[in-house]
């Protein structure tokens, strides 16, 4: 993939300020070694969808979200997504916050962007799919979005199996492991969407320091 | 007959897959599978018989996902009552088959009508009634976890799940361990540990690899392979992850490193979803077919999985059966491993790294009684960016616990190099622990003829698997002549065989004795190197660098001797990789006897170089530029005498630059006035840019670093005078319980220290009770504490409540994603700390009066 400077550089605190080069080098050196050690892995199911009102039930989960409503609004299948750069991107992040931290806190922003870029070629793959076929893809929508709640977190691992397909496993406090990982789902519905509103914009949490 | 003796006579067949059986009949999303061992028994009975039927020779419990982590307690779903009923479940399958087979063979009508008719195409060993038709295999599964140090499962925490699942699985009478689906290496170590240790059955493993033959967590298929024979696995193979076709690429390079049995259980093919559905890009026919191939390219066992079903099975022991069985060879290949790699020592010589010991080091052996790990991890980085294939670790130090030194050195390096490591200890305690939580297959340093040290190394050479070098002295001594040392080598060989270890896995040290005080010391060992190559065909190891001993300008005697062993056959040399005449004998003995193809890695290690670096060393990235842009010329920097100012090496994060300013200012300048006038006002200068956002996380670490490096410098110096400069005060960091990422902790250390203050990091995933007893040990003023989560924040306003209890006079500032200032109160934290300048802050304002501000802390030594 090419290098995202862009993206990595916005997850390092920068607005529209230009990078010096010396970040600049060592922002393309961390996309390099991410590129040489991690794979990239993916996995989704599809599974009808009911709503009424705020209350989803996407068969492996039942729960209660306005954001999650709006967002799956009109659709009447929903895709679980996991997507994962596997242990490679840790260890590179924790092997350079031991030995020199500058790289950690890039390497750790490169490996973001990078995960983000996976997940959208991937998205985009399945968009054409589905649009073959009619079916229109709303944006992905990750729990703990919003008032989606985390706790459904478990059921959507569980259900991908991600596990043994992705590599993705919870830590007790539902945390995923490898941190560069993501699961999402993503609603199906009949109708294509006028604007479509994804990532930053699609979030409520209006103060946060790396909205776009 | 057991099941390794009849993989040795034919091909084995295993069953198929059972999560998407179940689903037909009707297992819920969310549901544990193993609940039907209890609750459902007939069904998984029915499916093992379905297998049976369809010609497995081999039926895996329904245990896949029973660990104690999914099922605590007594109840009806108790771990014990799962494990147990699964294995009943496979039992009483088995014996419905062997009933079916009986009637079958007596004549009489089966009662299951039409499917006996391929029981009775079954091979039949020993008498019929007293052999079991098929084995049943303790599935052993990955426990869900990733394990420390990237996940929150310890490695022994790992070994407990498995060990309770074994010991239930083999009281209930399974016949053999199957360890599968695993795609981290140090799990799947504690899996087959505990089965090892646990009950007395084979064990077999298999593996997922990705399309390109790597495991999740980095490891390829050899070093895979090195770990799992290392550990005594009976059969080893690859399955789940990927369909018959992409395995046949695997299996190629599973066939060329393995000694053992190849099993290869694939998924039905690769899966995609229709309408709501999993399906797979080939059929049963197919699938048959492909397996009918891999049957031929050598594999030994053959089954499924994901999706795989009796049909598929019993299409392919159609195919396959009656196919000759052809097991693979013995390699003769001496390999060690890492968790990301195999090094193989034979043709190619190796090197191993021989700086991480404190030997005559005064440096190191501080390091050491401090717990300095960063020093040592550099020593390892620093090696290896100079070429060191394996790195020694010695941490040998008279008044230290070498048994957990050695575990928590082994334990970082592991954490960060990639390298595989050689265990030097004479401490069996400390080999042991070494080798116990090692990930991968060691190199062990060291063993010798003597009796006494056979008697305990190689028992933990079998065990854990590994590769050990040898010594050749025993009882009277260092052998004067090459016979003498042959013999020793040859004792060795005999005895290492009564304990199971072949000779690939020794490393023959033909030992050198300084040429100062014996002048054929050399000779003696180049012709006991050669015979070991030629009379023995084994492999050699030497420590090159005790032939000089007593003389001047030792790397000179070091380098020509080096080349000299390796003429002679020398597969390993123990060296110092960082001297440049080392490395200079290497490439060059590589490119003169053939080892470098078109001399390319001589060309492109030498060429542009002027012959006095070795171009091997990563050049340091040209960091950072600019931290507060042009105003900085003028200011702080003064003294500016050479290239560039201190303090201009610190605001643009050029580390090595910094240092080389220090040197320079410290021949003109007090220690304390470089300190006060040209470092803390450049770091200021950075944190305010910081603060302000014209200064970014990345340019604000790198002056941080070059900071760190130039206050190096000025440590030594003042030490050197006897000085020291004291410490502004303590500070506990640590992330809270549940929480496994640090970097925000970490970035708040670096930048600490800067500040002159000692921090007790505490790392992640740190329980309340740790935390309060470091602030109370270390009288504490202030703790930080991070959180990631909204999870992980309630075990965050523990941690200050029980900060409040045991430790009053502690302040507690708060960090983390999820955390603002309102949420920091509500949790009773003194104050939020929105960066990590907003930390260092806090510390300034509560920690120092402003009046110190400009005089740290000096006393005479």
């Amino acid at each position: 993939m090419d290098i995202d400077y862009r993206e990595t550089l916005r997850y390092l605190g920068y607005k529209n300020q230009a990078a010096d080069e010396a970040v600049l080098a060592l922002v393309g050196q961390c996309w390099d070694e991410l590129e040489r050690i991690s794979s990239p892995r993916s996995f989704w199911r599809e599974y009808p969808l009911t709503a009424a009102g705020d209350e989803i039930d996407a068969c492996v989960f039942k729960t209660k979200s306005l954001a999650l409503a709006r967002n799956l609004k009109g659709c009447q299948r929903i895709l679980l997504f996991a997507a994962s750069l596997g242990a490679g991107a840790d260890l590179l992040i924790q092997r350079y916050e031991k030995l020199q931290m500058s790289k950690a806190v890039v390497m750790q922003a490169a490996a973001a962007a990078y995960l983000e870029d996976y997940c959208d070629s991937v998205n985009e793959e399945l968009r054409r799919r589905y649009e073959d076929e009619g079916w229109y893809l709303r944006p992905r929508f990750s729990p703990g979005y919003g008032d989606f709640p985390l706790e459904c977190q478990p059921a959507v691992v569980a259900a991908l199996e991600a596990g043994k397909r992705v590599g993705i496993t919870l830590t007790d406090s539902l945390l995923m492991v490898p941190s560069k990982s993501v699961t999402a789902v993503i609603g199906v519905g009949r109708t294509p969407l006028a604007c479509e509103v994804k990532g930053c914009e699609a979030c409520g949490k209006t103060d946060c320091e790396f909205r776009r | 007959m057991g099941i390794l003796e009849t993989v040795r006579e034919r091909k084995l067949f295993f069953d198929g897959g059972m999560g998407s059986l179940l689903v037909a009949k009707g297992l819920k999303p969310g549901e544990l599978p193993e609940t039907w061992n209890v609750t459902r028994p007939e069904v998984l009975q029915d499916i093992h018989l379905q297998y049976l039927r369809a010609g497995s020779d081999e039926i895996t419990t329904n245990t896949f996902g029973a660990n104690g982590l999914k099922f605590g307690g007594d109840g009806e779903f108790s771990l014990k009552r799962i494990v147990t009923a699964a294995v009943e479940n496979a039992k009483i399958a088995r014996e419905r088959f062997a009933k079916e087979r009986r009637a079958l063979a007596d004549g009489l009508p089966a009662d299951v009508t039409g499917t006996a008719a391929r029981a009775a195409d079954r091979p039949v060993s020993g008498a019929a009634g007293t052999e079991p038709c098929a084995y049943i295999g303790l599935d052993l599964g990955p426990t869900g976890k990733l394990l420390k140090p990237l996940g929150d499962l310890a490695f022994e925490d790992a070994y407990e799940l498995y060990k309770e699942v074994v010991i239930y699985g083999a009281e209930a009478g399974a016949d053999f361990v199957l360890v599968e689906t695993m795609s981290d290496g140090y799990e799947v170590k504690a899996a087959i540990l505990a089965a090892k240790e646990n009950c007395g059955l084979p064990v077999c493993a298999t593996m997922i690899f990705d399309k390109k033959g790597k495991l999740l967590t980095g490891g390829d298929v050899a070093s895979t392979v090195a770990l799992l024979e290392g550990l005594g696995v009976s059969m080893l193979g690859v399955n789940c992850g990927l369909g018959p076709v992409q395995m046949k690429e695997i299996l190629k390079e599973i066939l060329s490193a393995a000694s053992v049995p190849v099993i290869v259980n694939p998924n039905a093919g690769l899966p995609r979803t229709e309408n709501g559905k999993t399906v797979y890009d080939i059929d049963a026919d197919e699938f048959a077919r492909v397996m009918e191939e891999i049957a031929d390219m050598g594999a030994n066992a053959l089954g499924g999985c994901c999706g795989t079903t009796p049909e598929h099975i019993a299409k392919m022991t159609a195919l396959c059966r009656g196919k000759k069985q052809v097991l693979p060879e013995e390699k003769d290949r001496t390999v060690i491993s890492s968790y990301a790699q195999a090094v193989e020592i034979g043709r190619l010589p190796v090197l191993i790294g021989e700086r991480i010991n404190p030997t005559g080091k005064s440096k190191f052996k501080q390091a050491l009684r401090d717990h300095n790990i960063e020093y040592i991890l550099r020593e390892g980085v620093t090696q290896q960016d100079h070429g060191a294939h394996v790195l020694d670790v010695n941490v040998g130090l008279p008044e230290i616990d070498e048994p957990s030194m050695m575990e928590e050195v082994v334990r970082e390096l592991q954490s960060v190099i990639d390298l595989p490591l050689q265990i030097d200890t004479s401490n069996i305690k400390a080999m042991e622990r070494a080798l116990r939580i090692y990930n991968g297959k060691a190199l062990i340093n060291s063993v010798n003829g003597k009796e006494e040290s056979m008697r305990a190394v190689f028992p933990l050479v079998k065990k854990y698997g590994g590769v050990v070098v040898a010594l050749t002295l025993d009882e009277s001594g260092i052998p004067e002549t090459a016979d003498g040392r042959i013999g020793i080598a040859k004792k060795i060989y005999r005895t290492a065989a009564e304990y199971g270890i072949a000779k690939k896995d020794i490393l023959i040290d033909a030992l050198c004795l300084t040429i100062s005080s014996d002048s054929k010391g050399a000779l003696t060992t180049l012709e006991t190197l050669r015979r070991v190559r030629d009379e023995l065909h084994g492999k050699t190891v030497l420590g090159v660098s005790n032939i000089s001993f007593g003389l001047p300008q030792r790397e000179i005697i070091n380098a020509s001797f080096f080349t000299m062993a390796l003429q002679n056959g020398l597969n390993a040399a123990i060296i110092n990789p960082n001297s440049e005449a080392m490395m200079r004998a290497y490439y060059s003995f590589k490119a003169l006897a053939d080892l470098d193809p078109q001399c390319g890695e001589y060309i492109s290690v030498y060429s542009g170089t002027a012959g006095t670096s070795s171009g091997t060393g990563k050049a340091e990235p040209s960091a950072g530029i600019a931290a507060g842009g042009k105003s900085t010329a003028g200011s702080p920097a003064s003294a500016a005498s050479g290239e560039m100012s201190l303090a201009r090496c610190i605001l643009r994060g050029l580390k090595e630059q910094a240092q080389a300013a220090a040197r320079e200012l410290l021949s003109q300048r007090d220690s304390l006035a470089i300190i006060n006038e040209e470092m803390i006002p450049a770091l200021d200068q950075v944190g305010k840019g910081f603060e302000k956002g014209t200064v970014f996380l990345p340019q604000l670490l790198m002056s941080a670093e070059a900071a760190k490096a130039a206050f190096e410098v000025i440590r030594e110096h003042m030490s050197g005078k006897g000085e020291s400069r004291q410490k502004k005060g303590k500070i506990v960091l640590a992330t809270v319980k549940g929480d496994i990422h640090d970097i925000g902790k970490n970035i708040v250390k670096v930048l600490l220290e800067n500040y002159d203050y000692e921090v007790i990091d505490l790392g992640k995933d740190v329980p309340p009770e740790t935390v309060a007893a470091a602030a109370a040990k270390h009288h504490a003023p202030l703790v930080g504490l991070s959180a990631l989560m909204t999870t992980t924040v309630p075990a965050m306003e523990e941690t200050i409540a029980l900060l409040r209890k045991e430790t009053p006079w502690v302040k507690v500032m708060v960090g983390g994603a999820v955390l603002t200032e309102d949420y920091a109160k509500t949790i009773g934290a003194d104050r939020y700390c929105k960066d990590a300048m907003a930390s260092v802050n806090y510390a300034e304002e509560t920690m120092q009066k402003p009046a110190d501000r400009k005089q740290p802390h000096v006393s005479a030594g």
